[in-house]
């Protein structure tokens, strides 16, 4: 099936079978910052927005994303890094394979809800698995980074 | 998974059509497609009917079957009617983008075991209606199934009914050991227990118990909560063995009745 993909703001013609998911047909298509991880809809490692909303790649139909806007962490890369800045300060990024998916749902998270506490901030993210961390640097990451942007 | 041919139909006759004429299987969420190894000939994907909304109509409240787990837990509709019922009842699925994917209607239609949806869905005493038009009951599809194709459009709710959802899981991503949701209804009780580890079940013996009293007492709960223990049946899992559900199960009851009655 030829399918029209809109990502990071640019038109992208793919080809793809009609039971491909997302993850598979991205990656194929050079977006390599789009992980592959459990591959079973439990881990995070494959988050992308689309059309604003953060969904797991490896179960979302390719073909359900034609003529939608698809946001991959280098659509977001300016606000990434300041977010890493965060991350790094914290001692919280790590071997780094889950950074992508899971910044891209914190800064989902920093346009959905206006103040969260830091039980909103775990229950947003527990689609975000670390093996890593234990997520305790990851939080206290969080928390300064959005302080820090309200503070602007 | 394999999809060999696909259709995105724009009405739901056509999607009917094709279900019915030409064997096509219904795609709703399309979630655990990915773990699944079955070759379909026909993927009808509903996603361009418009069957995504939460909204009243009359006494009842109408959830399109392509609404999203997401779009349930953050409907301030649902919020004004049942409280925290449906953030409680889907809030422990995997993660937020999952649940941005999975849909009301795949949930129903697949009548899964480790749902937590259907069990609450039951004891609202929801019902389930099929294009083109035909309505029954929730908890009878669950536990029956359907006789030939069908095309799951919405679901009614009744909008005045008080209810509350209790569960056990392991961790929070995994599937629940138990589920258990209890309402009152204004004219009686209704309990669904799911994950036992088969689909969700009313507990007809507990409910006809507690019978028409909008507050039991603390020794009228503790029965009916052990009561439904007695009556279903319980299987063994990797996640628990059927004995450890029967014992915690009137716990989980007892909470869930006691939060409603107040």
């Amino acid at each position: 099936m030829n399918i029209t993909l809109h990502i990071n703001g640019k038109e992208q013609p793919v080809e793809c079978r009609a039971g491909e998911m997302l993850t598979d047909v991205l990656r194929r298509s050079g977006y390599a910052e789009v992980k592959r991880g459990c591959d079973t809809g439990n881990c995070g490692a494959c988050t992308v927005l689309v059309d604003g909303a953060p969904v797991l790649s490896c179960s979302y139909l390719a073909v359900r994303a034609d003529g939608r806007e698809i946001t991959t962490i280098q659509g977001l890369a300016e606000e990434a890094k300041k977010f890493a800045e965060f991350l790094t300060a914290e001692g919280a990024d790590q071997c780094g394979f889950c950074a992508p998916g899971f910044a891209l749902t914190v800064l989902s998270m920093k346009e959905e809800l206006s103040d969260p506490d830091e039980a909103e901030i775990r229950h947003y993210l527990a689609g975000n698995l670390c093996r890593c961390s234990g997520y305790e640097g990851q939080i206290r990451a969080i928390k300064k980074y959005l302080e820090a942007k309200h503070a602007q | 998974m394999e999809i060999l041919e696909y259709a995105r139909p724009q009405n739901t006759d056509e999607a009917f059509r094709l279900i019915r004429e030409q064997h096509g299987t219904a795609i709703g969420g399309a979630a655990w497609l990915r773990t699944n190894t079955k070759t379909i000939a026909l993927g009808v994907d509903l996603a361009g009917l418009g069957l995504e909304y939460v909204r009243e109509a009359g006494d009842h409240i109408e959830i399109g079957a392509m609404t999203t787990y997401r779009e349930l837990e953050t409907s301030r509709l649902l919020k004004a009617r049942f409280g925290a019922l449906f953030e409680a009842t889907v809030g422990h699925v995997v993660g937020i983008q999952l649940r941005n994917i999975i849909t009301v209607g795949g949930t129903v239609a697949g009548r899964y075991g480790f749902s937590d949806l259907n069990t609450t869905l039951c004891a609202l005493g929801a019902r389930a209606v099929f294009h083109p038009g035909r309505a029954v009951d929730l908890a009878d599809f669950i536990e029956k199934g359907a006789e030939g194709p069908f095309l799951l459009e919405k679901i009614l709710l009744p909008a005045s009914v008080r209810a509350a959802y209790q569960q056990m899981r392991i961790s929070r991503n995994d599937f629940p050991i138990l589920n258990t949701t209890s309402a009152w209804t204004g004219s009686g009780w209704r309990i669904a227990v799911g994950a036992r580890p088969a689909a969700a079940r009313l507990c007809r013996e507990a409910m006809a118990l507690l019978g028409n009293d909008p507050h039991p007492s603390d020794e009228k709960i503790v029965a009916a909560a052990r009561a439904a223990a007695r009556e279903l049946q319980f299987g063994s899992d990797i996640r628990a063995s059927a004995e450890y559900r029967r014992d915690i199960l009137p716990v989980l009851i007892r909470r869930a009745l006691t939060e409603v009655r107040g």
